[in-house]
């Protein structure tokens, strides 16, 4: 399964999401967690903690910076770019902005 | 008194914004609302319908290289009295293109001309007379990209949650590479001392103000309607009305001082 979760802020998003990818994890699914959001959170909800969320570098900006080379396949970039989450659940950061004017 | 609210979605920008606004207008003050966020919050919480905001898609046309500029005659200052909508007690209200019937085009032609009515706006003569507060989408993002070029003073708004909390501090770190700009954290939807203990905590910044949590707010919330007119004595709304004591009374002479 393929599940986008969408809403105003503050609607629950990322709780919802997070909550769901641990429960998905603990019945055994393979489970992918991509935070989306230019103010990623999803760490939070996931269980990594605060610091580790804010530790967690997004893809776009690693590849911005230069920092690490594109990866030619998903798989590539998820074990490259990815962290750890408990049940098993593995969390990608896709965006974040951090800087005025980022391009 | 120039001032740009910011926080994480669900803090309450839209709800500090719109009662802000309308305390600060009776007080005799012309105040201009300012929101930037598509979606029409700020228009229910000054007590506008959600479908009264105007767009500025016939200030725009279309320059020779295809961008978007303000149609010539079309100043900002015009640009408000043309598109923006009157609000109760005499707000002057311009939103942010919002989803219509005429599909995108339409849209980034008016996303464009409020950028430009943002960005020229502090080089009007108008400019200094009127008492702007502006409603920002959620998070970091518009902050990033210049959305609030008008704002000397930034109302952050924190939640007792980690992620309003974090939010926040990557807000704080993208401001503080901007010198000159005020922000004022105020705690939101605090029901006890715990929770601003650990607002302060999570934020490392003391707090000027604090918002209880309040169910008449959310009652007025749920019915679409203006916290000032549904809930007027309201624990929240009398608390937006000492904040803008603390504005009027401390941050606006600090600010003419320096």
């Amino acid at each position: 399964m393929k599940i986008a979760v969408a809403g105003k802020g503050g609607a629950g998003k990322t709780t919802v999401s997070g909550t769901l990818a641990r429960a998905l994890g603990r019945a055994g699914h393979t489970v992918l967690a991509l935070d989306a959001d230019a103010n990623p959170m999803l760490g939070i909800s996931l269980g990594v903690g605060p610091e580790r969320t804010e530790e967690l570098i997004s893809v776009r900006q690693a590849l911005d910076d230069g920092e690490e080379e594109h990866q030619p396949t998903a798989e590539g970039m998820v074990e490259a770019f990815g962290a750890d989450a408990p049940d098993g659940v593995r969390l990608v950061v896709v965006t974040r902005i951090d800087q005025y004017d980022p391009g | 008194m120039h001032i740009a609210v910011i926080g994480k979605g669900g803090s309450g920008k839209s709800v500090m914004a719109g009662t802000l606004a309308r305390v600060l207008a009776r007080r005799g003050r012309e105040v201009l609302t300012l929101d930037s966020d598509m979606m029409p919050g700020l228009a229910l919480s000054l007590g506008l319908g959600p479908n009264s905001a105007a767009m500025l898609t016939d200030a725009v046309e279309k320059n020779e290289q295809g961008r978007w500029r303000l149609r010539k005659g079309i100043g900002p200052v015009r640009a408000i009295e043309r598109y923006s909508v009157l609000a109760p007690d005499g707000v002057r209200h311009l939103q942010c293109g919002k989803l219509d019937t005429e599909g995108r085009p339409a849209i980034m032609g008016s996303i464009n001309g409020y950028y430009q009515v943002i960005h020229r706006l502090s080089r009007s003569r108008s400019f200094h007379k009127w008492t702007i507060i502006g409603d920002l989408p959620a998070g970091p993002r518009q902050v990033a990209y210049r959305w609030a070029p008008y704002a000397d003073t930034f109302v952050l708004m924190v939640e007792p949650s980690w992620k309003s909390a974090l939010t926040a501090r990557r807000i704080m770190a993208i401001l503080n590479s901007s010198p000159g700009a005020t922000v004022l954290p105020v705690a939101s939807k605090v029901t006890d001392a715990g929770d601003l203990r650990a607002i302060e905590q999570m934020l490392g910044q003391e707090i000027v103000a604090v918002i209880p949590a309040d169910r008449e707010l959310a009652i007025a919330e749920r019915a679409g309607l203006a916290p000032i007119d549904y809930a007027p004595h309201s624990p929240a709304v009398r608390a937006i009305e000492a904040f803008a004591d603390t504005l009027e009374e401390r941050v606006e002479p600090q600010r003419q001082a320096a």
